[in-house]
């Protein structure tokens, strides 16, 4: 039974607040807004497939999107940075109290934000009080035709209708790596695993870490000047950097 | 002398025949009208409507939610950004409904309001119908609603619990408390009723009434448990009411979107459900008096009249409550509440805001501050419909069309609504055919009530002037 | 045997004037309040019939209740979140949230509150009843029963003098279904 003293929320927001455990950095500038992150998370995460109806409509369920934008009149118009858009695994993430199931929870070991599946029940709260509209929601059950679901990831769990889903920083790999570094008696070092979108972007535009290792790549790249977290005036505390225009 | 007596005279038949308070029949005629109304056989008209509602509620409710159960979700309309769509905009809709009841037979109880006698029973009526049709809206809402019972609190092998920081628990605790208590509120004054149906009844009626009743005779004794339990129930059950709007609009307020955090939304969703619930208590007396017998004997136009009043002032307590919170959202520049404001104003549904503050407000303050268009059923009914398409037209706005527009303009995309509006059809269906199957098998008016009020009034001569006294019983 | 010496008188009144004298007039005939009994099809007060007053057990049942439903909002409030193996953290919010908690509580205890409200009529009232009953169905047209126990030897002289009050009628009560 877990007392009060066992969770000094002060202090997990003064952790929060200084970068998480888990974090990544993304460069705009040079994002190439070529979508094989968006696929490769497909494939990583289980991620259904909606048919170009429901995408049309809004309901496309990428756990990370490409979002683009233009200035100008047309045809003055010019295209502005790429952004990659996905959970921010925010330190005091608006979507977690609203739940009435505990759904959605945060992890006080990895700092990230949960997404408990089969607790779910659907009232999509969670994904109208998120400021990034990261949350993607299973209207349908949607098909898999063959062979795709041969190509599952097993240590994924596909989910059905009814169910809200989300970016969840690779849990599984986080979870793979660590074993295997008990295992073999070491710490999880800097750039063993990352996450998909990371692992497969040609331009090394994504970069995921420990934040909370001052060495580690990740934590020397958020550093740099310039960088900002996405709407930081609302105190969700976000772990992902974005660089653009440097 | 002979002429001033005869303009007393005349003077007591025009209050008899304005007040139904001082227009006293023997209490067994009356007895014999409501028992009429209520078991006079139903006419092919009845059974049309009644019909066709069935094949509606059948159809739009229960058909069309099981094809939804069975698809998912993605036979409606909503999408992202638009999550929550028609069924919260029902919900708040129903519920507001509900307040009405509440309204008028618990705060008009407790000020000794003696114009809600005949009509308190048909607003509680609405107000547990009102409930059970959002209840049903908030279950078709959700995604697996096959589990919805683990948002109930109960001890379970796995010792999971509901999550007490969201709003929507809160909904459950509070749509719970006050669906079982307006329910009870509305069980406890029909026993006397029931009881004399039960003594003028027979066949299948009378076994019904039996049971209703519950062997209440009219002892001093169960009359002492029954008007305390009321007193309690007509005074505790105004918080409730007043908690379970607030609570409704904290579903909003509490969210972290532009337009949704507003610290007024608690009493102006209050002031709303109030607004929606009188106009729609118009249209029911319009309707009860129009088609039930006897019925102008017990709904007159002083009644239509005091509606009226509450409604236009209603009206101006919710114009009020709305520009409060718009003044505060616009005054504040917060680009993303200025471009909702924009949207919701020039947006594709512009129409909709306007026709709102024209439903709400300008047809109210038009029509309602002439006494004799208030007296007029049909008038005060339309003006009711009216106020309640605006009502609603101001919950799609503040739901779907606020939810149109978000902090990342990416995904910004309108709602179209798709198997919603067959489910929403459906709940109203259902509403009205409850409405008419009780309006058959239980007594509409509370009888002892009406008595108990014709005896504590009467008119009395203060120089030249007759007037109207009424002296407390209690 | 003493209960065949009790008979029971249901007199029949047709105005609520008529009944006070009646009871009034039975006390001084040595029939004690208790027992007494007026029916009535609207409720009508006891100083109105010159009656002592009704003791009611509703608003302590609904006090109890209220205390009971406080109690689970409690367990619900302060003691549930501390029943899972593992902390369960949303946001950044205490475990037992401040304003949610007084939402919880509140809400509770009215239900709780009113539920044994609900529940104290029927206790109160012995409801529901479906054994027979001494009843007579005009009160609920407006009439005004008294129902009187008294001993057998004084059944004739009460039931002469209430038919000199203005009964109606004044017959021996019979527990009947209603």
């Amino acid at each position: 039974m877990a007392t009060l003293n066992d969770l000094k929320i002060s202090e997990i927001k003064l952790s929060e607040s200084e970068g998480g455990k888990w974090g990544m950095v993304i460069d705009q500038d040079i994002c190439t807004g070529c979508q094989a992150c968006v696929a490769a998370c497909a494939m990583e995460n289980n991620i259904s497939f909606v048919g170009e109806v429901d995408a049309g409509y809004g309901r496309s369920m990428h756990w990370i999107r490409i979002e683009r934008f233009w200035e100008g009149e047309y045809p003055e118009v010019k295209m502005t940075p790429n952004q990659p858009m996905m959970c921010q695994q925010c330190g005091a993430a608006p979507c977690e109290p609203v739940c009435p199931a505990f759904a959605t929870v945060h992890s006080l070991a990895e700092k990230v934000n949960l997404q408990v599946y089969n607790r779910c029940v659907g009232t999509r709260y969670c994904a109208n009080n998120c400021p990034y509209q990261v949350r993607s929601f299973n209207w349908r059950d949607y098909e898999r035709p063959e062979p795709l679901p041969n190509q599952l990831n097993p240590d994924v769990t596909v989910r059905r209708r009814g169910i809200m889903e989300k970016c969840t920083f690779c849990i599984q790999r986080i979870h793979h790596a660590q074993d295997q570094a008990k295992a073999e008696g070491r710490e999880v070092m800097d750039g063993e695993f990352t996450t998909a979108c990371a692992q497969v972007c040609p331009a090394n535009a994504i970069t995921f870490g420990r934040m909370d290792d001052p060495q580690s790549l990740v934590s020397q790249l958020a550093k740099r000047r310039g960088g900002m977290k996405m709407h930081e005036d609302l105190g969700t505390l976000p772990v992902v950097t974005y660089f653009k225009g440097g | 002398m002979a002429d001033h007596n005869h303009h007393a005279e005349h003077a007591e038949a025009h209050f008899r025949e304005k007040h139904l308070m001082l227009d006293p029949l023997p209490r067994g005629q009356m007895n014999d009208m409501v028992m009429e109304a209520m078991t006079e056989k139903p006419t092919w008209k009845f059974w049309l409507i009644f019909g066709i509602l069935a094949a509606i509620t059948a159809y739009g409710l229960f058909y069309s939610w099981g094809v939804m159960i069975a698809e998912g979700l993605g036979v409606a309309g909503v999408n992202r950004p638009s999550y929550w769509g028609i069924f919260l905009v029902n919900t708040v809709f129903w519920i507001g409904i509900s307040h009405a009841g509440t309204f008028i037979s618990a705060i008009l109880r407790v000020f000794k309001a003696e114009f809600r006698r005949p009509f308190t029973r048909a607003a509680e009526l609405m107000t547990t119908f009102g409930l059970v049709q959002a209840g049903f809206s908030i279950f078709m809402h959700m995604g697996r609603v096959w589990l919805s019972y683990w948002l109930m609190p109960y001890p379970n092998q796995r010792m999971l619990w509901p999550n007490f920081h969201s709003p929507l628990s809160w909904d459950l605790l509070a749509i719970t408390t006050y669906l079982l208590s307006s329910t009870m509120y509305l069980f406890l004054p029909l026993i006397p009723d029931v009881a004399m149906a039960r003594d003028r009844s027979t066949g299948w009626r009378k076994s019904f009434y039996k049971v209703l009743a519950l062997g209440f005779r009219g002892t001093e004794g169960e009359w002492a448990h029954l008007r305390n339990a009321m007193n309690i129930f007509a005074f505790a059950i105004i918080p409730v009411m007043f908690s379970v709007h607030t609570i409704v609009s904290w579903d909003f307020a509490v969210a972290t979107r532009p337009g949704w955090s507003s610290t007024i939304f608690g009493p102006y969703f209050i002031v709303g459900a109030l607004h929606s619930g009188m106009g729609a208590a118009a249209i029911v007396l319009a309707v009860i008096q129009g088609t039930m017998k006897h019925m102008k004997y017990f709904v007159r136009a002083e009644h239509f009249d005091a509606i009226g009043k509450l409604m236009l002032i209603i009206s101006m307590a919710w114009a009020y409550f709305f520009f409060n919170d718009y003044m505060v959202q616009w005054y504040g520049g917060d680009s993303w509440t200025d471009q909702l404001l924009h949207f919701h104003e020039y947006g594709p549904l512009g129409w909709m805001w306007f026709a709102m503050l024209i439903c709400n407000v300008a047809v109210p303050w038009l029509i309602l501050w002439n006494a004799r268009w208030r007296a007029t059923p049909w008038l005060i009914a339309t003006v009711g419909i009216i106020i309640n398409v605006g009502m609603w037209f101001e919950r799609y706005i503040i739901i779907p069309v606020s939810l149109a527009i978000n902090r990342m303009p990416f995904t910004w995309r309108l709602y179209e609504p798709g198997i919603e509006i067959p489910l929403g059809i459906g709940t109203l269906a259902f509403f009205i055919l409850l409405y008419m199957a009780a309006s058959k098998l239980i007594p509409l008016i509370p009888v002892w009530e009406v008595q108990e009020g014709q005896m504590a009034h009467e008119l009395k001569k203060f120089g030249r002037e007759t007037v109207v006294t009424v002296s407390e019983l209690e | 045997m003493a209960e065949s010496n009790v008979v029971d008188i249901l007199a029949v009144f047709p105005d609520l004037e008529p009944t006070a004298n009646a009871i009034e007039h039975l006390r001084s005939l040595g029939v004690h309040d208790e027992c007494m009994n007026i029916i009535s099809g609207v409720p009508v007060t006891e100083p109105m019939l010159g009656r002592p007053h009704q003791w009611t057990n509703v608003p302590r049942i609904a006090m109890g209740g209220a205390i009971l439903g406080f109690l689970g909002g409690a367990f619900l409030s302060f003691v549930v979140p501390y029943l899972y193996p593992y902390p369960i953290q949303v946001s950044s919010q205490y475990p037992v949230p401040g304003p949610p908690t007084v939402v919880v509580l509140f809400e509770l205890t009215m239900l709780g509150m009113l539920l044994s409200t609900f529940l104290g009529v029927f206790l109160d009232s012995y409801f529901p009843n479906y054994r027979p009953m001494k009843y007579v169905p005009e009160v609920s047209d407006g009439k005004y029963a008294i129902l009187v126990e008294c001993p057998h030897v004084e059944e004739k002289k009460i039931t002469d003098a209430l038919k000199k009050l203005g009964a109606e009628s004044v017959r021996p009560a019979e527990a009947q279904h209603l």
